[in-house]
């Protein structure tokens, strides 16, 4: 069978080698290349119409190659590192929904990083960041309530993330209900956060900080299980310590990916229509796009509806949009709303975040731990 | 302003910028942006050659303000103020324009109309209703949803705007059937200066004068600026066939769709591939290797369907080569990369899309071929047909190349560009099928038309009488 490329050298011919065919077929054998963000930014932005923020704030400097065009501009020096042109890099949702149209499978958000690293690392941060660099640092937790819980101890350890023991403490009940009826004997700790926002924000020295922190005290419970509700925690512990060589000795799940393991013996009954509303973390970074949907098929009864579109952020992943930007963030979410609502009035998902975000405005959402106790209640 | 570009190909401003950015400021509020990275982001469309000028620190324009409109009332505004300060303003969908359209060359405002994406169905009208702004791709999945299809799939349909089709004419992968967005648009809304909005209803079919609407079609922004378009609709395909044929030579090709077009019959995709884009889309199918390949797509009502998928595969002179080519087009077809691989390291590439009666076609493609290929530097040149008529043919050719030493980019280029011009000219051919005129191709656009490229200059003067609306594009 012929090769990719072979077109190629039968159209150029040996006698072009000596002038510009040479550069081509460089470029053909992988020898000569641009750098990513070069290429992306080359790009018509054909993964604009996944990208919640292009659609919906409809600026071509925050589209996905607008960014990558701006980050590539700041990188050569031909823009300014200042926070106006910052401000487009940092409206992004780090979904990576651009990821799925690219057919480099680019991730804007990885692209862009090494700018908003340059950016922390030169101190020119947004006010709206200091605080949670300062909460993170001083109280290990994104709001600055410091956990003043106590540490149990066992196997199983629930992690509940900064959003649920801050804003839905009684999911963090309601989880530790439903593990108990599956016969696991869950704990919790005195939490510090995963380090995640730092991240997102290109505090990359703070992350390690208190990635490294907060490991180590995870490592100290001696359990061999973590379970969390927390998509972008399970996402932080799993990838992002490996990544920076940070060593987490218990097993890490999000509780979907429990419950996908245990589900068949459940008796399940329930009645009505929902939809789903997959998480970002979930379905993107940890690579469980059909899971949430197979959790939801194993209630006898009830009735499943496709969203409009499978995948599109809350607008509230990655931190910045609803810190810098929060009416586009509420904006977003009411683009996710109106698409939920063409599915059920009712959504499952499976992270506090995009609950909160969505959640109103005629929408009941709840978390996959909240819906599945009902219908084991029914 | 902290852009650090070496040379910045701008033209003094004109009217007066400054009271213009000012009042819109005061009527539209944060709606309006003279920030460095918006003025940046907006300096350019898809114009493949500003890439090159790009990362060599040039950027071909900037304007002097953005303007976000929320409203048709924005743009209203944004319309009259230029109007009234003499300021030029050009308007902007997604930007995947080719041509230059949008490049602000004068400096002045541009005004994004993306945040114009509202929609509504009317399924009894087999119409939709659209902001300007609404994302291609949204549409169409709006209208799947409810078992409808604009039938209308341009290679751009991922990144570009309603509005955008309308105002450079677009047309889409499946046109054979459903026609370029001229055959679709029922009516629309625009803007055109002191600052007025106009509408031309929604009619199935009008007798009153000349069809205004038409004029908005294609117009790439110099009569004013298109707000809300309605277009046809249809009921989703029930069926759909693929098939795929290598022939022997061009000609056979193009004669088999001429034969299968003049029985009446509709495919939604034709697409003859010339031996050396055979070789590079379907080098994975040996039966198409070496060969020209077309791939066919028949789909419809089914029992219409089947009927054209018949008289397709008694028509086309060639050896069937089943569905999976058709199969691969259809999963490869938004693979857009090459200019993001190739650009960066000097490579030269483009894409020229002409049309011809079928009397001339063969003769205008191998022309054109050889006289892109006559110019030093071009190291392959080739082509497909991808649009057909009862009257002829769309050919999109492609060419690649590096200058050759003591020669810029910009200037091979413009070689290659003028080398295609004046072999589509003297080929019998018109200069453009579907990716309009813009800045760039501005200058072949008065031999094209001959005196009635003087009617063209009129009817904008007549509009737009002091040449705001997006000056300098298409016409000078």
């Amino acid at each position: 069978m012929p090769g990719k490329w072979d077109w190629l050298k039968d159209e150029i011919g040996f006698s072009n080698l000596l002038t510009g065919g040479r550069m081509i077929f460089k470029v053909v054998q992988g020898k000569l290349s641009a750098d990513d963000l070069t290429k992306c930014a080359l790009c018509p932005n054909m993964c604009r119409h996944a990208c919640p923020v292009s659609i919906v704030e409809g600026r071509e400097t925050t589209s996905p190659a607008g960014k990558a065009r701006i980050a590539l501009m700041i990188r050569e020096g031909r823009l300014e590192l200042n926070l106006d042109n910052l401000e487009p890099l940092y409206t992004c949702l780090g979904c990576d929904l651009c990821t799925l149209y690219c057919p480099f499978e680019f991730s804007v958000a990885d692209l862009i990083r090494p700018v908003k690293e340059e950016a922390v690392s030169r101190g020119v941060v947004f006010e709206e960041f200091r605080k949670v660099f300062e909460n993170l640092e001083t109280s290990g937790d994104i709001y600055g309530n410091a956990d003043s819980g106590a540490d149990g101890s066992g196997k199983v350890l629930y992690f509940r993330g900064c959003t649920v023991r801050n804003e839905r403490p009684e999911l963090a009940e309601k989880t530790l209900t439903l593990l108990d009826k599956l016969g696991y004997e869950a704990f919790t700790i005195s939490e510090t956060c995963c380090g995640l926002p730092a991240y997102n924000l290109g505090n990359t020295e703070l992350f390690k900080k208190v990635a490294k922190r907060t490991a180590e005290k995870l490592n100290a419970t001696g359990a061999e299980l973590i379970v969390t509700s927390c998509p972008s925690c399970a996402y932080t512990f799993r990838v992002l310590y490996p990544k920076y060589g940070i060593k987490l000795k218990p097993q890490v799940l999000h509780i979907t990916e429990l419950l996908g393991e245990v589900i068949g013996g459940l008796k399940l009954k329930g009645a009505g229509t929902v939809t789903y509303h997959n998480p970002c973390r979930l379905a993107m970074h940890l690579g469980r796009r059909g899971l949430l949907k197979s959790l939801l098929e194993n209630v006898e009864g009830l009735e499943i509806r496709e969203p409009r579109r499978e995948l599109f952020c809350c607008g509230h992943g990655g931190s910045a949009v609803s810190r810098l930007k929060p009416e586009l963030a509420k904006e977003i979410a009411a683009e996710r709303r109106e698409q939920l609502r063409d599915g059920a009035a009712r959504v499952v998902t499976a992270c506090p975040s995009c609950e909160l975000a969505l959640n109103g405005d005629g929408l009941e959402v709840l978390d996959i731990v909240e819906f599945l106790l009902e219908m084991m209640e029914e | 302003m902290t852009l650090t570009f070496d040379e910045v190909l701008k033209r003094p401003k004109r009217g007066s910028v400054d009271e213009a950015i000012a009042e819109l400021k005061n009527l539209l509020g944060d709606k309006v942006s003279t920030k460095p990275a918006d003025l940046f982001s907006y300096s350019h469309d898809y114009w493949l050659i500003t890439f090159h000028w790009l990362l060599k620190g040039k950027v071909p324009a900037l304007p002097d303000a953005v303007v976000f409109p929320e409203s048709e009332e924005d743009v209203v505004n944004a319309v009259r103020v230029a109007h009234e300060k003499g300021v030029p303003l050009y308007p902007y969908g997604g930007g995947s324009g080719v041509l230059g359209g949008t490049v602000p060359e004068y400096g002045g405002i541009v005004v994004d109309l993306k945040r114009l994406r509202d929609l509504r169905l009317y399924e009894d009208d087999l119409m939709v209703e659209a902001g300007a702004g609404v994302n291609g791709y949204y549409i169409e999945e709006y209208l799947n949803r409810r078992g409808y299809t604009l039938g209308h799939f341009p290679q751009s349909l991922y990144p570009s705007t309603v509005g955008g089709w309308v105002a450079t004419k677009a047309i889409g992968q499946f046109s054979t059937r459903y026609g370029g967005i001229e055959d679709m648009v029922l009516g629309l809304r625009a803007v055109i200066p002191p600052g007025k909005l106009i509408e031309l209803k929604p009619h199935p079919r009008t007798a009153t004068g000349p069809d205004l609407r038409k004029l908005f079609v294609g117009s790439e922004g110099i009569f004013g600026i298109v707000t809300r378009v309605w277009l046809k609709v249809r009921p989703y395909p029930e069926e759909r066939f693929l098939l795929s044929f290598a022939s022997e030579s061009l000609e056979e090709a193009l004669d088999s769709v001429r034969r299968i077009l003049h029985r009446g019959a509709r495919p939604a995709v034709v697409r003859i591939y010339d031996r050396v884009e055979t070789k590079r889309h379907f080098y994975k199918f040996e039966e198409l290797y070496g060969k020209i390949g077309t791939v066919i797509i028949v789909e419809g009502d089914s029992r219409l369907a089947r009927a054209e998928k018949e008289i397709v595969e008694r028509e086309f002179k060639g050896v069937p080569a089943g569905e999976e080519p058709v199969r691969h087009w259809l999963e490869t077809r938004f693979n857009v990369k090459e200019i993001s691989e190739f650009a960066p390291i000097g490579v030269v590439i483009d894409t020229i899309e002409v049309a011809v009666n079928w009397s001339r076609a063969a003769e205008l493609y191998e022309n054109v071929i050889r006289a892109m290929k006559s110019v030093k530097g071009t190291l392959m040149a080739s082509a497909h047909a991808s649009h057909f008529y009862d009257q002829g043919v769309c050919f999109y050719f492609t060419f690649a190349g590096v200058p050759p030493r003591g020669r810029s980019a910009g200037e091979f280029y413009n070689a290659v560009w003028d080398a295609a011009m004046r072999a589509t000219l003297d080929s019998g051919g018109t200069i453009s099928h579907h990716h309009g005129i813009g800045r760039h191709r501005r200058g072949w656009l008065a031999e094209e038309l001959g005196d009635a490229y003087e009617v063209l200059r009129k009817v904008k003067l007549a509009i737009d009488e002091k040449d705001v609306m997006n000056p300098g594009n298409m016409v000078m």
